[in-house]
């Protein structure tokens, strides 16, 4: 009942903002880089005379509606050039707009316009834009610029520790973050277990984290959703890109295929620490590539079409036969249409897919084999609305069908060969969403919607039912029967509903929200950090689905003399349902009855995430601290009693800091101090057969603390000269010197418990000891070299 | 699986990872029963060992435990004293009494001390025999198997799931009981919930009849002279349990297979106390049958 009001409301609230008597018009069109071509996203369109404006799209598309008359209108992004136009309005009119960075060669970043106060004015709150050249400025572990590593910088993100894959957010596990490649999910953005992330900085445009606060658009992660764009390719001339670094070569191409109407972008990287290692390690191997290209065409003023795609792998060899590699795969096909100069629309249709694979044998005679998968095909068809200056819609929907594909595996032992496959497993996870940012005066606005999704569990496969005889322990089956071929299995639905708030006081805001989430699909690991074997699983008739619910309060104000610098807290809150826990000696991989061996819990997330930013001058960056608690509370583990996390970090505090020494020269610092996090310890120890084994006699989960970590990274970037006797040079190039971990600490990844090593004999004293294991214990330095002409 | 941490020996020459003794302040925590019941049909002296926990890092000889009552009763009601011959460890001679055990029958343990009364259940379970050991020559084949002679045992786990064997290896009869030599099957295969049955056991069993050498990265090939002792024991699917929760608790070699740690948990154990459910107790009893082999390298 609760939810048709709300929906009920939400439509009023619409359509009461629309009646005006005054005769409207509507200017509407795209925002592009001057340079190259590519589309801005939330490129500022401010219209002097009514003091109101609006901001561009993901695809760089803005509409304003406005009463007939002459306007001077300001179009402006950060680090670029604002332009100002006189138009005269008495009709729908299409502007379509170019913008000049600021200096193209100053080194210095000038902003301009109105934007710089958008962190305040906007109702949107718990969100994180970076921009590629502010990544590509942090100074990166072995001097590869990373996208996932950059965003573990920012406030409310952390990692396990260097070696696991993927991120945390506000207390989230890895598996509940929607990590998106040009719309398309990915199911593992890891390469090198997580030193480094499939995203190609060279082409990526634009990275957005949504932490709370989540517009009814997305969905399916109760966490955050990171979304990443990828660049269209420069439409007006060829560039060539690349990079010469200590683990990747990177080399991309983009270009006009017809000038200012269709583009192409290629990108690759290749690491190769497999040549160097090759005197070493004989036929052992190991590397990984990826691969990103994107074309896209302008049909005409109201129909462009791109289609985008990712291919990467990791490779682990040991010998030609042996080994073990993993990848993803994603394409992305889509066609932006735009109706009328008020509705836009994109429909999407992507692919994506991730597998891993180990072999273990050195003959067919005796030999294993295991290859596991997850293939999802969606279609997103989404609209955006913009009513008039005071109003945007989004609506629209999306349907996404999952195969799982746990093992196709097998053991050959003695050549009598043993098929240990799993079937896979299917589901169709559907929503509807509608979301208006509604502009109620100069201090208040709104943003509210309403997402619907649901969730089939679908034949064809055998349907098992479980019962819980001991908390903690393995499920005993009670039946099994089987499912027809597009069977529903198992039905669920859910009502998300979400709501912003923002109110202007004086020179700062305070914004308020409420989130709702649902997640039908669950990453399954056991082990302490997320590794790329780790299993994603659909919500079935005995996995409910995950639910989520995060009230985040913030206040935002800037400070300086063209708002030089933005500060803001944020506090948050979520409860979580339904997630996933493992039993005592949980088997989740190539197990028939995997689900016996999942139970579930509650969780809660809270904290405060203090940032304050300085995006302008000489020297610019950003300090963010965030004080938090994550835990979980399941039935069986810890006494019944809530425990903390493995990512939970009291402490967490980034500095980020980029100087501009001259015009060639800049220096870049990044510090960050992470409280210990948890882990679990024995308090005793007893001996069956010799053997040593650890034991806690309080049952405890992660009850000791690993000592806290803190690291300094350093980088100098050189331009090299842009003048060569007297002419000016084509081509740019840079040289990178960086050093991860500058003063060698010594963080731990984690502690571990062993008994001596060798052999031991009956009577013997056998010593216990503790371990701390860093991964990287040392200083890294490294020298880039990157060109592009 | 544990093949698959070979190849993090090969990421270290990338990255500058370490590994570093520390000192960690551990809860206190109170001693509790320990009951290591290991009891085969072979016709030798049976031990049960009765001691107490210890702190975590205290490594000196766990306190025994004397003065209690422990017997075994199979499910036709005859009974096996275990008398305390030592301090903690209570013993049983086949050869002294008219008393067997039997494969099929199942066995039940009580132990009496200090007033509680402790209890497990277990069950002798049938062994395939074992068929051979053999010798290969191998060249080197990777920086983790050099050239040499590799030893592997040949034996056919029967038809029928739940069976689990504990398969234990002598070198030059020196028994190698390193976290990493500890070699479980369940039916022909590793794990409990992927069925291979009715074969041979699969190869990475039947390898860990040769050792790695001291440091753990790389097999040891044997030499001539040397000889072989492999011996399989039956052991119940709990007891499989058990065991491949210790391997997971114990076997940590650190280094990069960390990143594939499983987090450190209490270990299944199948003794209870029946007199006081408050009072902990550890340990295992677990019934054996036992077929083995031996074979010598010879030039």
């Amino acid at each position: 009942m609760y939810y048709r009001i709300f929906f009920l409301t939400l439509f009023l609230c619409v359509l009461g903002s629309t009646s005006y008597a005054q005769r409207k018009v509507t200017i509407s069109g795209y925002i592009k880089d001057i340079e190259n071509g590519e589309a801005l996203i939330g490129a500022t369109v401010y219209v002097k005379e009514v003091e109101a404006g609006t901001a561009t799209n993901v695809y760089g598309f803005y509409s304003l509606t406005l009463p007939v008359g002459s306007y001077h209108i300001d179009y402006g992004y950060v680090g670029y050039n604002t332009q100002t136009q006189t138009v005269n309005l008495n009709a729908d009119k299409r502007v379509d707009v170019e913008l000049s960075t600021s200096t193209t060669e100053l080194q210095e970043v000038v902003i301009t316009g109105e934007s710089a106060d958008a962190n305040v004015t906007s109702v949107e709150m718990s969100t994180e834009k970076v921009d590629i050249k502010t990544i590509k400025k942090i100074p990166a572990f072995m001097g590869e610029t990373d996208v996932l590593r950059s965003i573990q910088l920012l406030p409310g993100v952390s990692s396990v520790g260097e070696g696991s894959s993927g991120f945390n957010v506000r207390g989230g596990n890895v598996g509940q973050n929607l990590v998106l490649l040009d719309d398309a999910p990915v199911y593992n953005s890891s390469h090198l277990f997580g030193f480094f992330s499939v995203f190609n900085p060279d082409a990526v445009k634009d990275v957005t984290l949504i932490k709370g606060a989540m517009p009814a658009n997305y969905g399916g992660r109760l966490a955050s959703i990171l979304d990443v764009r990828m660049n269209e390719g420069n439409s007006k001339r060829y560039e060539v890109e690349g990079g010469i670094g200590t683990v990747f070569s990177r080399l991309a191409v983009q270009g006009p295929i017809k000038k200012d109407k269709a583009s192409f972008l290629v990108a690759g990287r290749r690491s190769y620490v497999d040549i160097f290692a090759k005197p070493f390690i004989d036929d052992a191997t190991l590397y990984f590539y990826d691969l990103t290209a994107k074309v896209n065409y302008n049909l005409n003023d109201h129909n462009k079409i791109f289609l985008s795609g990712y291919f990467g792998r990791d490779v682990f060899k040991f010998d030609e036969q042996q080994g073990f590699d993993w990848g993803s795969i994603t394409g992305t096909l889509r066609w932006n249409h735009i109706f009328n100069n008020q509705l836009f629309s994109n429909f999407s249709f992507f692919v994506s897919t991730y597998d891993y694979g180990l072999a273990f044998g050195e003959n067919d005679r005796d030999k294993f084999e295991w290859d596991s998968r997850v293939l999802t095909y969606t279609f997103k068809p989404s609209f955006n609305y913009f009513l008039n200056t005071n109003n945007e819609v989004l609506f629209g929907g999306e349907a996404t069908y999952y195969n799982f594909n746990p093992a196709e595996a097998k053991v050959v032992s003695d050549g009598e060969v043993t098929d240990i496959s799993l079937t896979d497993r299917h589901a169709l996870e559907s929503a509807l969403y509608i979301d208006n940012t509604q502009k109620v005066n100069e201090r208040l606005s709104l943003k509210y919607g309403l997402r619907f999704s649901s969730y089939q569990y679908l034949g064809p496969g055998t349907v098992y039912e479980y019962e819980e005889n001991v908390p903690g322990e393995r499920k005993t089956l009670v039946s099994t029967s089987t499912a027809d071929d597009g069977e529903v299995i198992k039905n669920y639905y859910n009502w998300e509903p979400r709501a912003s708030i923002k109110y202007q006081i004086g020179k700062g805001s305070v914004k308020g929200s409420f989130t709702r989430t649902s997640q039908y699909i669950h990453l399954v690991s056991n082990t302490a950090a997320s590794t790329p074997i780790d299993i994603w699983t659909p919500s079935t008739n005995n996995i409910k689905p995950q639910i989520g619910i995060q009230y985040a309060l913030g206040y935002f104000r800037n400070f300086g003399a063209g708002n030089d610098y933005e500060a803001s807290v944020e506090t948050y809150y979520r409860d979580t349902d339904n997630q996933v826990e493992y039993v005592k000696g949980a088997d989740l991989f190539i197990n028939e009855y995997q689900e016996g061996d999942l139970i579930s819990g509650i969780g809660r997330a809270y904290g405060v995430e203090f940032n304050l930013k300085k995006n302008v001058g000489k020297l610019n960056g950003w300090i963010s601290y965030t004080l938090g608690r994550t835990e979980l509370k399941v039935n069986g583990i810890n006494r019944n009693e809530w425990y903390p996390t493995r990512f939970d970090q009291t402490h967490n505090l980034k500095v980020f800091g980029n100087y501009d020494i001259s015009k060639r020269l800049s220096a870049s610092a990044n510090f960050t101090f992470i409280s210990g996090t948890p882990f679990s310890a024995p308090t005793s120890r007893f001996v069956i057969q010799n053997m040593v084994i650890p034991y806690d006699y309080y049952e405890s989960r992660n009850g000791l603390r690993v000592p806290a970590s803190h690291r300094l990274d350093l980088s100098v970037t050189l331009q090299m000269k842009r003048v060569k006797k007297g002419e000016k040079r084509k081509n740019q190039d840079e040289l990178v010197f960086s050093v991860y971990n500058v003063y060698g600490r010594r963080n731990p990844f984690s502690i571990f418990f062993a008994q001596q090593d060798g052999y031991t004999s009956p009577g013997d004293n056998i010593n216990t000891m503790a371990y701390r294991f860093s991964i990287v214990g040392a200083p890294v330095p490294a020298i880039s070299y990157n060109f592009k002409f | 699986m544990s093949r698959l941490y070979y190849i993090f020996l090969v990421i270290p020459f990338i990255f500058f990872s370490c590994e570093d003794e520390v000192a960690i302040d551990l809860n206190d925590a109170p001693p509790v029963l320990v009951v290591d019941a290991w009891v085969n049909d072979m016709p030798q002296t049976q031990e049960i060992r009765l001691m107490m926990s210890q702190p975590y890092f205290d490594s000196s000889q766990p306190p025994e435990v004397s003065g209690a009552q422990v017997r075994i009763t199979d499910d036709r009601g005859q009974t096996f004293d275990f008398i305390e011959k030592e301090a903690g460890s209570y013993q049983w001679d086949p050869a002294a009494d008219s008393a067997a055990f039997e494969i099929g029958r199942s066995y039940h343990l009580s132990i009496t001390y200090e007033g509680n009364a402790f209890e497990a259940d277990s069950e002798l379970k049938r062994v395939p025999a074992l068929d051979s050991v053999v010798y290969t020559f191998y060249e080197e084949r990777n920086a983790f198997q050099p050239e040499g002679y590799y030893a592997q045992f040949y034996a056919r786990d029967p038809e029928g799931t739940g069976d689990a064997y504990w398969i234990k290896t002598y070198k030059n009869g020196q028994y190698l009981n390193r976290p990493s030599d500890l070699n479980i099957a369940y039916d022909a295969g590793f794990s409990s919930t992927t069925t291979i049955d009715g074969v041979i056991f699969i190869e990475p069993i039947q390898n860990k009849a040769t050792p790695l050498n001291d440091d753990e990265d790389a097999y040891e090939p044997y030499v001539y002279g040397d000889s072989v002792y492999i011996e399989i024991y039956s052991i119940t699917t709990e007891a499989f349990s058990f065991l491949d929760a210790v391997a997971t608790q114990i076997e940590r070699d650190g280094g990069f297979s960390e990143i594939f740690a499983e987090p450190l948990e209490n270990v299944p154990c199948n003794i209870s106390c029946t007199s006081n459910e408050k009072e902990q107790v550890v340990g295992f009893f677990n019934m054996s049958a036992v077929s083995y082999k031996g074979e010598r390298l010879e030039e």
